[in-house]
Formats: C-alpha cells, structure tokens, sequence
C-alpha cells in the first residue's frame, strides 16, 4: 500500500487573513479530529488545515472530500470579506474525493456567481487553477497544459481509481479542492500531486464526467458511491490464446480473469469469458473502449458514469457462444475494507486488557503490524475471498499489560479465530462472545498457536484497575 | 535476536585476513609440532551456487578454506557450510607439500557436518587420526586448533561456556550448541575449525563472535549421532517428533486444561504425515514426559550430562531413528501414554523445501515460460530480508506450508517469462503458483512434464492460482522455437529435473 502522491491540503498553524479575491473562489479552513487506531477510546488528534473550494449552483461550495474529512469545525471565507462563515458538509464522497458544503447563514452566497462546469480538456491546452496555495494568503493563480488524460489511483481512499486530468500548472498544497479553469468553465478541480523530489510539474485534478457524476449521485440527497463490475481482466495479445478462445485476429475482446462473489457481475459473468462489448462499445484487446474524442479509455469508464442499480449490457464469448448480459450494478462491500476510511470512529472491544480491533485500511496504517498472518488477510481479503467466511478479521490490536494478560503479550496483532466457542466474522461477534457467562474465557487464535485462556474472576478484578491505569475511557465502540 | 546479527560466519572475516596474515607477524602462541599436525587438514573447496533466479547457470565461484580433522578409516569431518555447492575439493598436510582432491561421502545439512575422502586413499596413509572425545561438559577447558601459513598449529585454549539448543545455519532442528570462549585470532584456513581435548576431537566451530569472543561448536553428542548414522551403512540422519509446541507457563491455561504440579508443554501443531500424528498426537494436548523424563513447562528435562535441556536433545540426538518413544501425554484432563518411532520426514512431501541440500534446481523452459518448485533457495534470492521483499503470497505458501492440505505435494511457480514471438502479452507474468496444466492437476514439475505431453487442440493450456487465471501456448510453436530460444537467452537445455 505504498502511496507516494500526496494530498494538496495545507495543514498549517495559525490563522491567516482573508483578503480580496476573485468572486466565486473561496478559501475554506477546517479543524478535524483525526481517531486514534492505536487508542480507539481516545477523542483522537486536533488539526488544523486549509484548501480551496468554489461556489457551484444552488448555493453550494465545491471543494475535496480530503479537505473536509473527519471535521469538526469549518469555515469559508471570501476574499475582500474579513468575516469567516461558519460552513458544514452536505455531502461527502471519499471515494471520489469530493464534498459540497453549504453556509447556514444567509447572505454569504449573495453577489457570488456559480460557476459552470465544461467538458474534458484536449491535450495540449491551457488552464488555470485557482486557489490558496502555500505561498502566502491571498488568491493565487497559476497556468499550465493538460499532459495527460488517464486513470489514476485516487490517493484519499487509496483504492478507487478513476479518470484524472494530469497538468504542469504548479499545484501546490492549499490547491485542494479548487476550481481549474478554461474558457470561464471549470473543467476540473484541483486534488493531488506528487512531492517535489519525486516528480515535477505533475499536478492532477478530478475531470468533470467525475465531478457531474457526484453532483448527480447526490441528488436524491445521499451519495452510494461508486458502482463496480467487480471482476478483473487480461489483455489478449497473445495469438496462441485468441486461436484457442476461438477468437479471429482482430484485436478485439478481453479474457475475465476472476469474478468476485457479493459484486455486481456474479453469477453473470464466469472466469474465462471473453468480454466483448460494453453498453454497445466494441471492447479492444488491451480492454480500451472509445467513449468520448478524446481517445481510448479503460472500458470501466462506462461503468463509472453509472448509479446504483443501473445497468450495463455486457456482451462475452462463451465456449464460441455470443451471449449478453445485462448486469445490474452495485457497489461490494469487501473492497471498502482495504480503503482509507474516514468520518468513522474506530470500532474496539477492550477484554481483560486485550484490546481487540477489526482489521481494515486504518488499522493497518495506525499498526503497521509485522504478523505474517495478518497480513495475508488483509492483502488478500478480495483475491481469495476471505470475506466469505468473515466480514471482517479480527485481531488483538494492542495489549494492556496487567497480571490478567501477563502471559499473552506474544499474541500481539495475531489473528482471532474463536472466542468461547464462537466463530468472530466480526467486532460485534467479540462482544457478543464474552458476554457469555463462563469460568474461563476462552481465545482461539487463527493457526496453531496455544489460545489464550483468562479466568472471569480475575478479569472482572482487572477490569477497573486497567481502566484506571490506562485511561481508557470506554471499553467498546461497535459503531463507526 | 540482536545476538543473530553480531555472530557473522567465519567466512567473513577470512577474505580480510588472508591479506593480514600473510608473511607479517604471527599474533599468538605457536606450539611445536606435535601428533595433531599428523591428525588435521587443509581442506579448500571451490563451492558455485545455483542461480535460483536463473536455474540453469551458477553464481560466481567462492572458496571456502578450513581445516578438517582426520578420523578412523580414512574420514575427514568437515562443516557441510565448507563445501556446500562444491565444485573441488582440495587438500593439503599441514606439513608436507602437495595436493590431493576428495570427494564428499556424505553430507547432511541438518547437522552441518560432511565426511570426505581423498580420492587417492595414500594421501593419508602416513596420517594418525583422531579418537572423537565425547566427554565435554560446560566450564570444561577446550581447544581450537587454526594454522599458521607456515604450516605451524596455532592453538587457543578457551571455556565452553553455555550448553544450549541452538540454531544451525541450514536448518532448525533442536540441535545442541556448545559456545567456547576463546579469544580467535584472524587466520586463513578458518571456516572449519577442530576444537581438541585430552588429544581427541571435542568439536568443529561453526561461527566465530568476534566482538564477544566467542565460538559456537558442532559439539561431541551431535558429532558422534552423526559418526554412529555413518558407520551404520544406511546413513538415515537425525530424526524428530514432528510438533511444535508452546510453554505452559500461563496459570489461567493451566487451570483451564486441568493441569497440576508444574509440567508439561501445550502441543500448538502436529506435522501431517510424521510420527506423532500417526501415534495419535493432537493439537491441544500436553506433553508432560518423553521416555519417563519429565518435561517443565518450558520443554526441558533433566539430562544426566548436561542439566536442563531441551527435550529436542533427547528425541533428536540421543535417540535414533526408529527408537521407541513413549510419549506421557494429558488430553481432556487424563493422562495417556502414546508410543511411536521417531523418524526423519521425507522431504519430497515438502511443499516448499527448506534446503536444497546443493542439489541444482529443477526447471522446466516451456515456450519461454520457466517453471519451477516453489523453496526456501528462491525466496533466498530476495536477499536478507526475503521475507518481506519476496512476493508476499510465496513467502505465506513457505511459510504456513505445514497448513496445507496433506497431498498438496509441492508448489510448481511461473517464475519468470522470457520474453519470445509466442509469449507476446505474457512477459510480464512472474511468480505465479501453478494450479493445471492441459486440465491436469500439478504438485511437481514431472506432473508439469508429463501434463505439457497431451497439448488440446494444439494448444498448452496453463492455469494459475491468480490472476491471470489461464494463458494459451501454441503446441507446435514452442517445438519450433525451442532451439532458437536456447541459443537466444544461452539455455543449456529446456529442463532438469
């Protein structure tokens, strides 16, 4: 999980001054609370950070979900105007990294001017992006090409991948969420960038078939993010492997490679198909599709445009047979795991002074635990399907050491399997377990290693000595 | 686990100390020739490793120079680190001119010990051999034996400070390791070095410590388990129970299974396939005696030499394989008593083999695909810290192998493609588990073989446990470009099994 673009968001210490600026750019600053995976009883960390935002029809304020997230507190202010708005998130999007905000108090939008959104920008040609860079504290504008039109990983959730504008125009921390422009249009909005000895003049910015797609998404007042076919594929160049598909030379058609249950393609689509077609586009054999004048684009550009409960016409090579399928779409669970997550409290049960986490993306990045076990479970939760068995895997993410745990310290981050005879597919199951009444509890790792036993009376002594000790103000949330 | 990193194989400092030593001042007390100088040898071995990343070529050539010592009928004991991967070995008298090649006669990696033997039998004929002298015990004053370039014996007398389980270089088997504390000083020929006492062979060093002045020796009990194996004519090595287990140190466990008095180990996993699981050993029971010892909560029992032990000693190296163990074991709050015959695993069950034992990998060059068996020897290829840098879903078959079901057999990877007209689109394919080949199941490369035999339709058929799931080779394509592609990337031949 190795991220090395970085997100443009200034975190910065003190306050700075609103100035005067062009009228539909806003600087927006935001406290937020960062959770503590390591603590999950504790509040977490204040932090302090600005970005970039524009005003969009309706009196909302466009900005990044990356600008926005965990936030307890945020204002917008407008250049010229000294006064800071008190602003909330209206919707938020992490897996396209987008947020709209909305000012509660009147008259903030008065005067201001929506601006409009345009197409995809053809290479070559100019924009400018707008927004409060680092640099000093007035509205700063910078210019450059479009480089490169192309999918990216989308750096805040780290796992979604969707079309991303690469420019030269210098982007800089603080450029987050702001409007890049061409032709008085916003053709996308500034988001992230790589660090400055990795590469240079690379910006990117969110184009706007993403940015149209959240705008409608929203519209019925909750955003369900994003759909997924949910399989993977193979490029089809090899002619030894078109011959044996049956397929002719014309290099055409993609090979499904794995279809993962709970998503949108199973039980339709089987390993070994040859995709052919998609909602009437003619697939090519490095699975491209052309969907706008811009050139090809991977055919999961058709599925990106789409809702919940759309669906897509698939048309696959089957044992030489033609078949279509028409796929409803949703999104699966199983990936979400393997996200940054945000806007979430940490999930825990604290247990004789073992402190016992799910496993997901925010977990691992709080841990970077060493367990080999682990972390197959975690890289290969989606590849094999260990969802199947477990929503979510369960280890003991810490240890309090007290007399009751002084002999488990060596399970630190190991797997849980079982507790009192009960299978954990989840932190609901660890609370559900010790809640049974037993003389000695009963822990079961997964592999072979001994379980841990702890004896309730001695548990129930520890329990407000550890608590006292260790400050731990709660000792479960199961709720995110 | 600090101490692992400080304790660098003798080898290390060699290289320096040839240029050291050579002609300038000799250090240490030289003693006059005495019967050793007619009992120990040079022994030089030009060792080349196998290329796991490209089978079918070695590495660059290494020598590892040591001295052996000379035993009854005409053996040389030796580490098997000196001349693992050997190409020649040569030997010298320590105070005679002229050199004769040997042979390895035998060789096992798990104890790190090797016999070998001149070619020509009258290389030693003059020579007197040493008598193994077995009683060697902690606090006991011990000698190792290293040349000056003069041919002189230069002798550092030390005590063996700690009587431990330890770690051997190949593999982990519960062996004992005696530490002698002896400050050794950087000579040649010291890879291999004999440890003497009262006149008799007490030990080979196997790692020099040099910032703790301390050497870790092969000691007298292994070397005479492995000595009896050897004359014994079928030479069958040293055996093992096959569990793995945990303390029993934790009250709350042992109140939880029952458990009295103090004793005992909690068996986490039974090897599938070995002794205990066909004596009927489980996971979850408690071992409290082997053989009437009884066992503490840590493993150890009380052996008449050397103390509290770990009870590997005493089924790995007192006991044979084949002899009776009787095993006291506490299951569901009863004792029972279990009694099976040790024995030493068969490594071909292996799904990723710990060591190659110098043994050239197996390959198989298909259309440009090289396919091999998943080992410890290519993950090694990662470097150091393989286990991270190697593809994590290798390094998790490797490691959790005891996991898989009993007739996995071994684990065939794709581990590279070389790039060629009918691999066009797969050359970024690597390290890939193979599942079929042609609709057949694979757990060896001969499967592999044997499978690429009946081609369907013209076609070779490949599936993988990832993604890509499967990929098509033309038949009749990889027949006629196997030579080209030979001559391209310098194949000696298309497989070696």
């Amino acid at each position: 999980m190795l991220r090395f673009q970085i997100l443009l968001m200034v975190v910065f210490a003190a306050g700075l001054q609103a100035s005067h600026i062009t009228e539909s750019v806003v600087r927006i600053e935001g406290t937020s609370l960062e959770p503590n995976y390591k603590m999950p009883w504790n509040p977490g960390e204040v932090r302090s950070g600005a970005g970039t935002g524009f005003v969009i029809s309706g009196n909302r304020i466009m900005t990044n979900a990356h600008v926005v997230s965990n936030a307890r507190f945020l204002t917008v202010s407008k250049e010229g105007d000294p006064q800071p708005w008190i602003a909330r998130v209206a919707h938020i999007a992490h897996d396209c990294d987008l947020a709209l905000l909305e000012v509660e108090r009147k008259g903030f939008f008065s005067g201001m001017l929506p601006l409009e959104f345009g197409g995809i920008p053809t290479i070559e040609s100019i924009v400018s992006v707008y927004g409060y860079p680092i640099g000093g504290s007035r509205l700063s504008v910078t210019r450059g090409i479009v480089s490169r039109i192309d999918f990216q990983t989308y750096s805040h959730s780290g796992m979604d991948s969707h079309l991303a504008v690469q420019i030269d125009a210098a982007i800089n921390p603080g450029n987050s969420g702001g409007p890049v422009m061409q032709a008085g249009k916003v053709v996308g909005v500034a988001f992230q960038g790589f660090r400055g000895d990795i590469a240079q003049n690379v910006g990117y910015m969110i184009p706007t078939p993403v940015v149209t797609r959240f705008l409608k998404d929203v519209e019925d007042g909750t955003y369900d993010r994003y759909v997924d076919l949910a399989l993977t594929y193979e490029s089809l160049f090899n002619p030894a492997m078109r011959k044996a598909l049956g397929l002719e030379d014309d290099n055409c058609g993609v090979l499904v490679s794995s279809v993962y249950s709970t998503g949108s393609s199973e039980g339709l689509v089987e390993p070994g198909d040859v995709l052919l077609s998609i909602d009437g586009l003619k697939i090519s054999s490095d699975g491209m599709i052309p969907i706008d004048a811009n050139g090809p684009v991977p055919l999961t550009e058709v599925v990106e445009r789409k809702f919940k409960g759309d669906k897509v016409e698939l048309e696959v090579l089957r044992h030489g047979q033609k078949k279509t399928f028409s796929v409803p779409l949703h999104s699966p669970w199983p990936f979400t795991l393997q996200a940054s997550a945000y806007d979430e409290k940490p999930r825990f049960v604290v247990f004789g002074g073992l402190v016992f986490q799910p496993v997901d993306w925010n977990f691992m990045e709080a841990h970077d635990p060493g367990n080999q076990r682990l972390n197959y479970l975690f890289d290969y939760f989606v590849k094999d399907e260990l969802h199947k068995t477990v929503r979510e895997p369960v280890v003991i993410g810490s240890i309090l050491p007290d007399p009751v745990n002084s002999y488990a310290g060596e399970f630190l981050h190991a797997p849980v399997e079982s507790i009192n005879g009960e299978p954990i597919r989840s932190i609901e199951d660890v609370a559900t377990a010790f809640a049974k009444p037993v003389d000695y509890h009963l822990i079961s790792l997964l592999g072979d290693d001994r379980p841990i036993v702890l004896e309730s009376k001695l548990v129930e002594k520890a329990r407000p000595r550890i608590l006292e000790r260790y400050g731990v103000t709660s000792e479960q949330n199961l709720k995110k | 686990m600090n101490l692992q990193r400080l304790i660098k194989p003798l080898f290390s400092i060699l290289v320096v100390l040839a240029v050291l030593t050579d002609g300038s001042g000799a250090p240490t007390s030289v003693i006059a020739k005495n019967g050793l100088t007619h009992s120990v040898l040079r022994v030089q071995s030009t060792n080349q490793a196998y290329d796991f990343f490209h089978p079918w070529v070695k590495k660059e050539s290494v020598s590892r120079r040591g001295v052996g010592a000379l035993l009854e009928g005409g053996r040389i004991l030796v580490t098997a680190e000196l001349i693992e991967n050997s190409n020649l070995i040569e030997l010298e008298k320590v105070d005679a001119p002229g050199k004769a090649t040997a042979t390895v006669e035998l060789v096992d990696f798990d104890c790190n010990l090797a016999i070998l033997r001149p070619d020509d039998p009258t290389f030693i004929e003059e020579m007197v051999p040493l008598r193994l002298e077995s009683g060697l015990y902690s606090g006991d004053e011990a000698t190792v034996v290293q040349l000056e370039p003069n041919g002189e014996l230069a002798k550092t007398t030390g005590r063996i400070t700690s009587v431990t389980i330890g770690g051997y270089p190949f593999v982990n088997l519960g062996l004992l390791v005696f530490k002698l504390s002896a400050p050794l000083q950087q000579r040649d020929w010291s890879f291999t070095l004999p440890v003497v006492r009262d006149g008799g062979l007490c030990g080979l060093v196997m790692r020099y410590d040099s910032r703790n002045q301390t050497s870790e020796l092969i000691p007298p009990p292994v070397i005479a388990h492995f000595l009896k194996e050897v004359s014994s004519g079928t030479y069958r090595g040293f055996a093992r129970l096959g569990v793995s287990f945990s303390p029993l140190r934790d009250p709350q466990l042992r109140q939880y299974l029952g458990l009295e008095g103090n004793g005992g180990i909690y068996v986490k996993k039974v090897a599938p396939d070995s002794a205990a699981a066909q004596a009927g050993l489980q996971k979850g029971d408690v071992i409290l005696a082997i053989n009437g010892k009884a066992l503490d909560q840590d493993g150890n029992y009380e052996d008449p030499d050397f103390g509290k032990i770990l009870f590997s000693h005493l089924t790995n190296t007192r006991m044979h394989p084949g002899d009776l163990c009787e095993v006291r074991v506490f299951r569901d709050h009863k004792p029972m008593t279990l009694s099976l015959r040790t024995e030493v695993p068969d490594e071909a069950k292996q799904p990723s083999k710990a060591h190659s034992g110098g043994k050239p990998p197996k390959y198989v060059v298909l259309g440009g695909l090289v396919f091999m068996e998943l080992s410890r020897d290519y993950l090694r290829e990662w470097g150091a810290a393989w286990r991270d840098k190697a593809p994590q879903r290798l390094v998790y078959f490797d490691t959790f192998q005891d996991e898989m079901p009993e007739n996995r057999g071994t684990i065939v990877i794709l581990s590279q493609v070389l790039p060629s007209p009918g691999t066009i689109g797969y050359e970024h394919l690597e390290n890939l588990i193979v599942s079929r080949v042609n609709g057949r199941e694979i757990k060896s490369l001969e499967d592999l073989v044997a499978a690429a035999e009946t081609p369907g339709n013209g076609f070779q058929k490949v599936e993988f446990e990832e993604d890509p799931k499967m990929i098509y080779l033309d038949a009749q394509g990889i027949l006629e470009t196997s030579m080209g592609l030979m001559d391209q990337y310098g194949l000696p031949a298309l497989q070696r099994l």
